[in-house]
């Protein structure tokens, strides 16, 4: 799998605390969600991420590959 | 150096542990209701994210069940089967003396297989007159698909006393369909553990004394999805408030996601000593009052978790050992917390975790801690004494799984460690790459330190080659020789892993005499009862050797032997019991059983792949060959020789090899040529028939089909299969070759 960008969205703001969670991503709130950013090496960074989210009791609402976006 | 602990190796206390019970905590009935369909189940399934009280809601239904409990906490290390397993029949043997011990001792032969030691804790589990519930809690951390598997074996083989519990944050791999619909699972998920705004006002009013009305229970409720870890650590938050209401109303308004949200003002409300104490603590995960009072500097922390305990449920103290736990959820957002105000303390925090952990011989906890706080050289020094105990207890691939994770420059300064490694990956199989580089890690060190390299080490390491015929077949001799030198001067433990390999490697040079000598010298050392691994690859040489020399009866009493050492070597999974089974399936191919054969020489042949070819492999390959060209299976037989001759090519082998490959093209030509010349291999089953009567008339394959009321693939299955056995490849060549043969005679009379 190519270097590819994911977006990954979870339920509730995060505080910039927890952005060591997600390193290499950024992060940003919005009404309610969190946006987490941020280019995936492999299925198992992203595997890892999505790990992350389920340890930290994160209601996980989407992910999606933004394959033809420019990375932030 | 002698390197040797015949201690079993190290187990985590507080694995076994169970949390205790509150006397104060909120009162489930429902979900006791739920767990108790169990009574007409086998296995309960707890599942939901972190902080749903499923581990309180297991326990305290274990506890109003007056049942037996044999309760695991298991974590990220438990991916290896006779970790895992050993845990289980520990806890077992806690509940009644005796009940894990055969488990034990079946899950300590190397090369075993775990459904072997599972079914002998399952019978003895069986043997317990009263109802005994196995927990196994934070399934979750379990993904290794070995160890699903063999509590999947173990789930549909439960005796009617015994009943599984299995909490878990994520739906487990397992095969729970069946379960499912056969009624013999019980499951209890996030919606029926979601608190309902009665227990949520329990909780918080009742328990916790916090005025609030139904509006707030309500907002609570809602904002929280009934979470119960969230709304504990609300019941702290609101405690520590001058105007609870108020606060939940903000709460209400509130966007931040509520752990982080409640972690956060919780720790606002404690005092400045409790607040530092518990965002250190969190690192720790378990932890005992003395251990902290080390860790953190300080001398009051039964004091502190005593209150905590009692005043909230911010800590929860296990039931053996005075150990605590902190609030999972918590903990995660305080340790975020901590790393923000002070980065470094949470690595420190580890290392002297660590090392107070070694001090008191807890190992396997000095080496989590170790870990997480990369303080590298406590766990070489631990492994340097502990991994002939690990590899010999079965642990090999936990103490890979440590290794793997230390710097290079570590391994090259305590070559113990390479040598066990290497060993390790020969146990577990497919690791022929990283053998080599372990191994390759000694040898550098021998040729630029000769005398750094001690006896212990250079003994290992040539023996590992030899028994891993390595670099070559000619090497692994000189090496295994080396090794019998070495060990038999050091008079050391490494003497019958030193013959045994060096027999095998003869074996394969051809040398058959010496071989045997070996092998027998190793079968006759006094040591030999508590070397399993290296009595079984003696007895694996003795065995081959022994049908070379036609002596049938002889290869097949080695041969049963190195099997039964190892249990039930059909399942096993190790290079060793790789070699047990083409011992067994060279006996038997010989004898004539082929099927029985094929399917021995096919399980060795699996476990023996590997990322680059071996000698070994290549072996099963020509092995598998022979037979499968005796059974008619001329296709598979050509596809494994040309594999085994590429191979050979790239080994750059000659010897018995290249010899073998000979005579099984030799056999595989014949067997082709008989086939041409109309002779079949192979009869054809009386379903084949059938298809190949119809074949011989003007009906298409659907027709044909329709007629014996069989599927079309059926059909072209069947005629598949008759085109190999009549060695024809179009249905007017397969109808000639039949009439010559005199098979359409046989055939039923059309209808």
């Amino acid at each position: 799998m190519p270097l590819c960008d994911y977006r990954v969205v979870v339920d509730g703001e995060l505080s910039d605390d927890i952005a060591p969670a997600f390193e290499g991503m950024s992060l940003r709130r919005e009404e309610g969600r969190t946006v987490l950013v941020g280019n995936m090496r492999d299925q198992a960074q992203l595997q890892g991420v999505l790990q992350r989210i389920s340890d930290l009791g994160l209601t996980l609402l989407s992910v999606s590959a933004l394959d033809d976006e420019p990375s932030f | 150096m002698r390197s040797d602990s015949d201690l079993p190796p190290p187990i985590a206390e507080a694995k076994l542990a169970a949390p205790r019970l509150r006397a104060n905590a909120v009162s489930r009935p429902r979900l006791l209701d739920a767990l108790d369909g169990i009574d007409e189940a086998a296995v309960a399934l707890v599942a939901a994210p972190p902080g749903y009280g499923k581990t309180t809601a297991v326990r305290t239904w274990c506890a109003q069940r007056e049942a037996a409990v044999a309760w695991v906490t298991l974590d990220a290390t438990d991916n290896d089967p006779t970790r895992l397993w050993s845990y289980v029949a520990t806890a077992a043997d806690r509940v009644r003396n005796g009940l894990g011990r055969g488990a034990l001792q079946r899950l300590m032969l190397p090369g075993g297989s775990i459904e072997y030691a599972v079914d002998e804790l399952l019978n003895a589990l069986a043997t317990f007159d009263r109802e005994l519930i196995v927990v196994l809690d934070d399934l979750h951390e379990v993904t290794d698909s070995e160890c699903l598997s063999s509590i999947d074996y173990a789930l549909a083989r439960l005796p009617p006393s015994v009943r599984f519990a299995l909490i878990t944050r994520t739906d487990p791999a397992l095969e729970l369909a069946a379960l499912r619909a056969g009624g013999s699972l019980v499951e209890l998920r996030t919606d029926s553990l979601a608190f309902t705004t009665d227990e949520a006002r329990a909780l918080l009013v009742e328990h916790g004394e916090i005025e609030l009305g139904a509006d707030d229970i309500e907002t609570l409720c809602g904002r929280t999805g009934g979470w119960p870890a969230a709304l504990v650590l609300a019941s702290v938050w609101l405690r520590g408030v001058d105007d609870p209401q108020r606060a939940v109303s903000e709460f209400g308004g509130e966007h931040r996601f509520v752990a982080e949200y409640l972690s956060t003002v919780t720790l606002g409300t404690l005092a400045d000593g409790t607040r530092d104490f518990l965002l250190s603590a969190s690192v720790l995960g378990r932890f005992t009052a003395e251990l902290c009072d080390d860790v953190l500097d300080r001398s009051n922390s039964a004091s502190i978790l005593k209150n905590l305990e009692r005043s909230n449920l911010l800590v929860t103290r296990l039931e053996r050992g005075g150990w605590y736990r902190i609030h999972p959820l918590f903990a995660e957002f305080a340790r975020f917390r901590l790393a923000a105000e002070a980065p470094d303390s949470e690595r420190e925090i580890n290392r002297r975790a660590a090392r107070w952990c070694l001090e008191r011989g807890l190992l396997a906890e000095a080496v989590e801690h170790a870990l997480a706080g990369a303080e590298y050289e406590i766990v070489a020094d631990i492994l340097v004494e502990h991994h002939n105990a690990l590899i010999r207890a079965g642990r090999s691939r936990t103490l890979l799984r440590y290794i793997r994770v230390l710097p290079g420059s570590l391994i090259s300064e305590r070559l113990e460690l390479a040598v066990g490694a290497a060993v390790a990956t020969t146990v577990v199989g497919r690791g022929a790459l990283e053998r080599r580089r372990f191994l390759e890690l000694v040898r550098r060190a021998q040729a630029a330190e000769p005398g750094r390299v001690s006896r212990y080490v250079e003994t290992s390491a040539a023996a590992a080659r030899a028994m891993a015929i390595e670099p070559d077949v000619a090497g692994a001799v000189r090496e295994g020789r080396h090794a019998v030198t070495l060990a038999l001067a050091g008079e050391d433990e490494s003497v019958v892993f030193a013959l045994s390999a060096c027999a095998t490697a003869l074996y394969f040079a051809g040398d058959l005499e010496e071989a045997w000598a070996m092998a027998m010298q190793a079968v006759e050392h006094p040591d030999i009862e508590r070397r399993v691994a290296g009595h079984a690859m003696a007895r694996f040489a003795l065995a081959l050797v022994a049908l070379d020399r036609g002596q049938l009866d002889t290869a097949r009493i080695h041969a049963e032997t190195a099997k039964s050492l190892l249990g039930d070597i059909g399942s096993s999974r190790s290079w060793i019991g790789a070699e047990a089974s083409a011992a067994l399936g060279s006996v038997n191919a010989a004898e004539g059983n082929l099927v029985q054969a094929e399917h021995e020489l096919a399980h060795a042949e699996r476990l023996f792949q590997d990322e680059v070819a071996s000698v070994h492999h290549t072996w099963l390959l020509l092995l598998l060959a022979r037979v499968r060209c005796r059974r008619g299976r001329l296709d598979a037989a050509e596809s494994e020789l040309a594999s085994a001759r590429a191979a050979i090519r790239e080994l750059g082998e000659g010897g018995r090899l290249r010899a073998l490959a000979d005579d099984v093209e030799a056999e595989i030509v014949e067997a082709a040529a008989r086939a041409r010349s109309g002779e079949m291999l192979t009869p054809p089953s009386p379903a084949e028939l059938e298809v190949l009567r119809l074949l011989a008339t003007d009906l298409t394959a659907r027709e044909i089909a329709a007629q014996l009321y069989l599927s079309a693939n059926t059909v072209r299955s069947h005629t598949r299969a008759l085109y190999r056995k009549l060695g024809v490849s179009t249905r007017a060549d397969a109808v000639a070759r039949a009439a010559k043969l005199g098979l359409l005679e046989q055939a039923e009379s059309p209808m």
